[in-house]
């Protein structure tokens, strides 16, 4: 279906705007690989962050997982906008990928109740 | 959360609303027919903004913390849908019906 | 990067805002109606007086019920009548898998209520959470809708350059795309906190569903001690085994009134008939945003105090806030029509989107529009006009069904999603213009309709003058507004068609 520009067209576009002209195919994959990228791995994050705050905020238990649970959200609408306005696919896929690893390692720390201490 | 208290709060933001949007040239413009000074525009924008940080404050005495600022925001969209209906139907209304806003503000003030 | 950022924050308010619209419309509007739940309800049930009532010897009387009728079940609930819902509702659960078994009994004799069976108000406030689904996939499909509309906003803002150049602009004289792109500027803009604020804490109120992996984690899955520490409910204590005497149920709750000055609300009996039976009573929520009940646990069988739900933390009172927002319990008469008022805004924000969406991509004279912008074409009226034909229905067939029809409540929610499928149908198949305005005064004439078939079927007159009023002026706008609309379309038609241009090809020769 042909799409014309709802806003005034100017010289600069967005990264999809700019797969569009290219060709279909690359312009629906490179949607595809976006809303992928941003509902997986920005409920991943979202829930990852959820545990990890849940398990090392100082609060009581409830209360901790009250403020992690409400925060959530805000964190998953970030890490979408995140993934649609990130220049380049890699750039998306790394800015999401680093803090999902750090957060992750950082509750898998947690669960084991493991102190952070200096290498042996 | 009375009534009157909702009755001031929209008064007082209509009023203040009213005013910043004159102090817009292009609606002046619409609304007045004819241009005005940087120090119209001024006096009406410090006017607007009063208006609204009264709307505020009566907001918060007569409802006090836990509603005041919900029923403020409520009243500034109410307000605001006013505004854009007079200035896209009726402009010549606007400057009238802010006038009459403030005493009618007042009586809702001692009422309340 | 900053005008990269604009243009790509623009397609995604697009596109998002496409793929949610039509299921945020039907929450935004259902949800609106919600605000009015308990006068829907009594609309509903005519055959009922609003008033007041005692609320201690109504639960003696809904307990006796549940003796005679649910004496095995895991759990008894029964809901004191309040003034704007003059029953008893009592509600009891066989196992955690099926559904709650309930019924509503009259609230002086406690014998099945002789009031038609409907889910009255309800309905819409069920649909709006859940879509009429099961209940996992349609508060998920709601969930993600509403995360997206998030996303939506947010972008919206970021797109909106003139944000506050444009505030009070609505210009209505200049190009069909200006019109709608100004009026979805302003519905949106205008109501922009409350917007962004009835999204959030929606998504928060379900949040432990969406987001489980705190409770997960700090729990271990123990969902129920969470919900106790965050002072929601009292802990749940298992079944002894054997069967045990409860002591009389009115002193025990005159001693929990006498402790709580917010009135009795629910009164639940864990485990009936066991030895460690428990009963909780349930007050109201003390005026303020907190969403949260006043609660204390009886063990049955001494009558002696096991549990008292603690005072909110700050962040559970934080928490609870954002549901208290969501749900405006704590609305006056005057706030609660300009939250209302505002659900209006946001409803016609979305339908302003949808609809600007396929004005923007209009085809060129002489070409034929394709596949994709027909349907969503017909999508948006089967939607926008659909939803509300069917709320009307909804109305007409509780008013018109007999009242001791079988199943009568299913029967009013089929008479719903028929009347909207309907307008669903017609819609994709007349062109669209004419769509807008056969459904426009379709619309129009079902709501006038209402007030008229319920001053013909039932006795009570002038009671319901608000509602009455509520529903000329709903069948008034929709059917001006659709008429506005379809006129709108025929202008720039017309105003094509008079502006000299490429010569006109037959369709069929045309790529579309």
């Amino acid at each position: 279906m042909r799409v014309s520009k709802v806003l005034p067209v100017t010289d600069i576009s967005g990264p999809l705007d700019r797969a569009r002209s290219r060709s279909c195919w690359r312009y629906r994959s490179a949607v595809a690989a976006r809303v992928g990228l941003a509902a997986f791995g920005g409920y991943a994050l979202a829930g990852l962050a959820t545990a990890f705050l849940s398990l090392t905020l100082p609060m009581v238990r409830s209360e901790a997982v009250a403020t992690a649970t409400l925060i959530s959200f805000a964190i998953l609408a970030g890490a979408v906008i995140w993934v649609f306005a990130a220049r380049t696919l890699l750039r998306a896929a790394l800015g999401l990928g680093l803090p999902i690893a750090l957060v992750g390692l950082g509750l898998w720390l947690a669960l084991d109740g493991v102190a952070m201490g200096p290498p042996a | 959360m009375t009534p009157l208290s909702i009755a001031l709060n929209l008064a007082l933001s209509f009023a203040g609303l009213a005013a910043l949007c004159l102090a817009m040239d292009r609606h002046h413009r619409a609304i007045a027919g004819r241009g005005q000074t940087r120090a119209c525009a001024r006096m009406l924008r410090l006017a607007g903004w009063a208006a609204l940080a009264a709307s505020f404050a009566a907001a918060v005495v007569t409802s006090d913390w836990n509603f005041g600022p919900v029923q403020w925001i409520g009243s500034l969209t109410g307000a605001a849908l006013l505004v854009v209906g007079l200035v896209s139907y009726r402009p010549a209304w606007i400057r009238p019906a802010a006038l009459l806003a403030l005493p009618l503000a007042l009586a809702a003030a001692l009422l309340a | 990067m900053r005008q990269g950022f604009r243009q790509s924050m623009a397609w995604l308010h697009t596109w998002a805002g496409l793929v949610t619209g039509w299921v945020m419309f039907a929450v935004f509007v259902t949800g609106t109606a919600t605000y009015y739940r308990a006068d829907l309800s009594l609309w509903m049930r005519p055959e009922l007086r609003a008033g007041p009532s005692d609320a201690i010897p109504a639960a003696e009387r809904g307990i006796a019920y549940l003796k005679a009728h649910a004496p095995k079940a895991m759990a008894w609930y029964v809901s004191a009548p309040q003034p704007d819902r003059p029953v008893i509702a009592v509600y009891w659960m066989d196992s955690l898998e099926a559904p709650l078994g309930q019924a509503m009994l009259d609230v002086e004799s406690g014998a099945p209520t002789k009031a038609r069976d409907t889910q009255g108000g309800d309905f819409f406030y069920r649909f709006h959470y859940e879509l009429q689904m099961m209940p996992a996939l349609g508060r998920w499909i709601v969930g993600a809708a509403a995360m997206i509309l998030l996303i939506a906003l947010i972008s919206g803002i970021v797109t909106h350059r003139r944000i506050f150049a444009d505030f009070f602009t609505f210009r209505r004289d200049r190009s069909a795309q200006r019109g709608w792109l100004d009026a979805h500027n302003v519905t949106g803009v205008l109501a922009l906190p409350f917007h962004l604020m009835i999204t959030y804490t929606g998504i928060v109120t379900l949040g432990v569903m969406y987001m489980p992996w705190g409770v997960t984690a700090a729990y271990k899955g123990d969902d129920l001690r969470f919900y106790v520490e965050a002072a929601q409910t009292t802990t749940w204590r298992p079944a002894a085994g054997r069967p045990g005497e409860a002591v009389p149920l009115a002193p025990l709750l005159a001693r929990a009134q006498g402790e709580i000055s917010e009135p009795l609300e629910m009164v639940i009996v864990n485990n009936p008939g066991d030895a460690n039976a428990t009963v909780v009573a349930v007050f109201e929520e003390p005026h303020g945003l907190a969403h949260q009940h006043p609660q204390i646990a009886f063990d049955a069988a001494s009558g002696s105090v096991v549990e008292r739900v603690e005072p909110l933390k700050p962040a559970a009172r934080v928490f609870t806030s954002f549901m208290g927002l969501h749900e405006a319990h704590f609305a006056s008469t005057a706030l609660r029509a300009l939250f209302f008022l505002c659900g209006l805004l946001g409803a016609a924000t979305i339908a302003t989107g949808l609809v600007l969406w396929t004005v923007a991509r209009a085809p060129k004279t002489g070409e034929a529009p394709g596949f994709g912008l027909r349907l969503v074409r017909g999508l948006n009226i089967g939607t926008i006009l659909g939803l509300p034909i069917g709320m009307a229905a909804f109305f007409l067939g509780n008013r018109l069904l007999p009242v001791d029809l079988a199943h009568r409540a299913t029967w009013e929610g089929g008479v719903f999603f028929g009347a909207w499928a309907l307008a669903a149908v017609v819609s994709l198949l007349r062109p669209h213009r004419r769509a807008w305005t056969e459904l426009g005064l379709a619309a129009g004439l079902l709501f006038g309709a209402v007030p008229v078939v319920g001053a013909l079927t039932t006795d009570r007159g002038l009671d319901f003058l608000a509602f009455d009023a509520a529903m000329l002026g709903l069948g008034l706008a929709l059917a001006l507004g659709a008429r506005k609309v379809s006129h709108y379309e025929a202008r720039r038609q017309a105003a094509k068609a008079a502006r000299p241009g490429p010569a006109r090809v037959p369709e069929g020769l045309v790529e579309a």
